[in-house]
């Protein structure tokens, strides 16, 4: 058997160091010898432009990579995803094509089966082509119990969030139109992404929309039920949850 | 700044290939390049009064046009290629024109006065075209008609019933607003000189008409009484004088729309019956389909594939003629040349009508070598002939139809324009753009699109067209708006209707890339204003990787400035992304034991 390391990403970390937590938890009772690396891709350097500096950033992760003598990573951000397709020595999985083939624990199956919430999915746009993520996506939420909808927009006809390219920080003003028109495609007003970026830009233009690693490890979610904060609009938080999310890792390893 | 050579291919690629300028396929068939996508849009929004600004932009006779326009933009709409069942476009046009034209809406501004004087010859739409355009250049202009009244051939070739004389006087009226003088009446070549109109004028242009009906010469005929021809016969008509007498059952030769009227014409001035017939065979009929329902309907026989061989008279009166079977019209390469069989008919008749062609008159004393059906010898580019004042639009120069007439008027006065400016009259002119041209734009239809059917204008009933008030009567209210809904908007802006941040700096990407390529140079913004979504490449027909593009147009601007981003925004990146990979907030476990 190939030995996987997982790499959480950015901004999942920021948002929600339990998410992170609980993840690993799971993924080592599944493969014991489970590595786990805490590092940004360098993605937004090279969607800056900074091609040198992406280089030796992307470098410095595909080390930490070998360090752990991992031969697939186990990714459960698609930015990240992509970037570390540049590098050919290792394998690389989207956690959510993965847990239909491992499973979900088993204490949570069907645990929204009584919820009154329809889901519509926000697909990565940067994963459209990746049919196995999408059906992962929609595989979890039926095993929760929770019913979802698929919007005009959906797959590989998604559109994107208004945070990709960063566009945030150079057109504010575009990316927020960019973000209402998303929130609009949607037929349900409760989203779900797998992105927690995505997920801020649903929150930032009015929508309701939840992480699906909330869905999983957190409470059912019902037509009551308030979305967690944008935690990620506070730099301080979300560094705060950065750096409990790297203690939290140690902790698991202890 | 310098960018990458392939960045810069990219870009030329795209300034080129992209569609987003490609004209729609009505617009380009159409020789005045009517923007057709954009009234019928105005249409089906109740903006009449827009719609008429935007004919006007090209028309100055939407009335008409709307009227009688042969419509090759009709052939060409996407709803015809596709499904057989093009969009209504002139009669939309014409709802539009009955709805809200009215001279507050006319661009009567012009030029600042060039001290040019220019004469136009004739005051059909080719010769009312060319003096528009000369006079909003400046010039003085003095049109010289022969008939007494304005509009040529489409006044005195198409009947009232199909173009009531009132619309065209409206209509023209717009010359007079703008200062173009207009003397009816008044015969070159009889009334006044060509040779003085030359030495009194700085340019002139001939565009006067095939006033001549071409007929055949056909045995027996000779000094035969009940004998006419289409030019004559539609013009006294159209000009109330009735000299010739239609008496019992009307033959009348031909099978084009000419042939049409004088058939339609003829019943309403009292035949019997009417029977046209032609040499070519039903399928090959050149009438259009429009007049030859009309004819049909109105009690019209055809007679196809027969050829006049003898006209037999009693008493000094045309009593038969007697035709010879036409096997066939055209030869392999595609040229007239008939050919006949053995079969014959006669057919009985008190009047014979011959709708076989007009030919041009010469006006310039034989100044000018005339070639075929009179033409004059000009350069079909220029219109311009060996006479180097002198310029030649409408028939003269080979137009058929009125929109094609008024190109060539246009045409011609581009050409007097740019003579009367001492510049060379050819250099650096976008001659495509003055006749039709084939759109080259290539795209999907668009998604959910329905065949649905073309809609028909209502017409008065046959039993009441015994006279010229005019047979159709357009479309009403809810038609018209069903009918322009059905447009389908051919233009290529996939990516603009999915884009957000493109609509902001630009009309569509190859004209962005093409002022990037002239200025040398694009504002940091646009480039970062990328989602890198990718949308914009599943929908374009070519599939351009805008989102690559920007990419390295970034990665290029970062090495210009000394590796960081032109958007102070960024700067929150750069530490965002120190802490991202410091060892404060980043963590490596290998696992599987210590």
């Amino acid at each position: 058997m190939s030995r996987k390391a997982f790499l959480p990403g950015c901004a999942l970390p920021s948002y929600s160091p339990e998410n992170v937590s609980k993840t690993i938890m799971y993924l080592k009772s599944v493969y014991p010898d489970l590595s786990v690396i805490q590092k940004c891709c360098g993605k937004p350097t090279k969607a800056v432009g900074q091609a040198e500096l992406f280089t030796q950033r992307f470098n410095g992760l595909v080390e930490d990579i070998k360090y752990c003598g991992a031969d697939e990573v186990i990714i459960a951000c698609q930015s990240c995803m992509n970037t570390l397709k540049e590098c050919k020595d290792y394998e690389t999985r989207s956690l959510w094509a993965l847990f239909p083939e491992i499973g979900l624990p088993k204490e949570v199956l069907g645990k929204a089966k009584d919820s009154d919430v329809v889901f519509s999915v926000q697909d990565s746009c940067s994963v459209r082509g990746n049919t196995d993520i999408h059906d992962g996506i929609r595989w979890i939420l039926t095993e929760l119990g929770y019913k979802y909808e698929e919007s005009p927009r959906t797959r590989e006809n998604t559109r994107c969030c208004g945070f990709g390219g960063m566009v945030g920080a150079a057109n504010p003003d575009v990316a927020m139109r960019v973000m209402k028109r998303r929130v609009d495609d949607f037929t349900t007003p409760y989203i779900v992404t797998y992105c927690a970026a995505c997920r801020q830009s649903m929150l930032k233009a009015g929508g309701k929309a939840w992480h699906i690693l909330d869905l999983v490890w957190g409470d059912v979610v019902t037509s009551n039920t308030v979305p967690p904060e944008d935690v990620l609009a506070s730099p301080v938080k979300a560094w705060k949850n950065r750096y409990r999310s790297k203690g939290l890792i140690k902790k698991a390893y202890r | 700044m310098a960018y990458q050579q392939s960045v810069m291919d990219k870009m030329r690629e795209i300034a080129q290939d992209c569609q987003g300028s490609q004209t729609s396929y009505c617009n380009a068939r159409c020789p005045m390049h009517t923007d057709a996508t954009k009234y019928i849009q105005q249409i089906s929004e109740n903006k009449l009064e827009d719609a008429i600004v935007t004919i006007r932009e090209k028309l100055f006779l939407p009335g008409s046009l709307g009227r009688v326009c042969a419509h090759p933009c009709e052939t060409e709409c996407r709803r015809n290629t596709e499904y057989g069942q093009p969009l209504s476009i002139a009669a939309l046009k014409r709802y539009a024109a009955d709805k809200a034209d009215k001279e507050e809406l006319w661009d009567v501004s012009k030029k600042p006065s060039s001290g040019k004087k220019t004469a136009v010859i004739g005051a059909g739409p080719a010769g009312a075209q060319a003096a528009i355009d000369l006079a909003k250049e400046g010039h003085a202009v003095t049109v010289y008609e022969k008939l007494p009244v304005v509009g040529g051939m489409m006044r005195v070739g198409i009947p009232e019933y199909r173009l009531p004389a009132a619309v065209i006087d409206f209509e023209y009226k717009y010359l007079s607003k703008l200062g173009i003088e207009l003397k009816l009446g008044v015969e070159v070549g009889k009334d006044v000189t060509f040779d003085s109109l030359i030495s009194e004028h700085d340019a002139v242009v001939l565009a006067n008409g095939a006033h001549k009906s071409f007929v055949p010469s056909v045995a027996g005929m000779e000094g035969v009484e009940g004998i006419t021809n289409a030019v004559d016969f539609l013009k006294e008509t159209s000009l109330g004088e009735n000299n010739f007498e239609v008496k019992g059952d009307v033959i009348v030769i031909g099978g084009g729309d000419v042939s049409m009227d004088c058939a339609r014409t003829a019943a309403r001035r009292g035949a019997r019956s009417v029977t046209t017939v032609s040499l070519e065979c039903l399928e090959e009929l050149p009438a259009s389909a429009h007049e030859q329902d009309g004819a049909i309907e109105e009690g019209v026989a055809f007679a196809c594939g027969w050829c006049a061989e003898e006209v037999i008279s009693e008493g000094g009166r045309i009593k038969a003629v007697t035709f010879v079977e036409c096997t066939s019209c055209f030869d392999a390469q595609g040229n007239f040349a008939p050919t006949f069989g053995d079969d014959r008919r006669t057919i009985e008749c008190a009047t014979l009508i011959f709708a076989t062609g007009q030919i041009v008159l010469d006006v310039t004393e034989g100044a000018l070598e005339q070639g075929g059906g009179g033409r004059y010898v000009a350069d079909k580019q220029t219109l311009a002939t060996k006479l180097d004042k002198v310029f030649v639009a409408g028939d003269n120069a080979g137009g058929t139809i009125v929109v094609e007439a008024m190109a060539l008027g246009r045409k011609a006065a581009i050409s007097v324009n740019r003579f009367l400016a001492g510049q060379d009259i050819s250099a650096n002119r976008d001659f495509e753009n003055e006749y039709d041209f084939k759109s080259q734009l290539d795209i999907p239809l668009p998604k959910d699109v329905e065949d649905l059917p073309r809609k028909h204008t209502t017409t008065i009933p046959v039993v009441e067209r015994n006279n010229f008030s005019e047979c159709d009567l357009g479309f009403d209210d809810e038609t018209a708006l069903a009918e322009s809904s059905r447009c389908l908007k051919c233009e290529c802006k996939e990516c603009m209707r999915e884009c957000i941040m493109l609509n902001d700096f630009t009309q569509y990407p190859g004209a962005l890339f093409k002022k990037f390529l002239e200025d040398g140079d694009i504002e940091p913004i646009v480039a970062y204003s990328c989602n890198m979504c990718d949308q914009c490449t599943l929908v374009c027909p070519k599939e351009f990787k805008f989102a690559e593009l920007f990419g390295a147009i970034r990665k290029d601007m970062v090495k210009a400035n000394n590796g960081q981003s032109p958007i102070p925004g960024h700067k929150a990146i750069n530490m965002h992304q120190l802490l991202g990979f410091s060892k404060l907030f980043t963590v490596r476990i290998k696992g599987g034991g210590k």
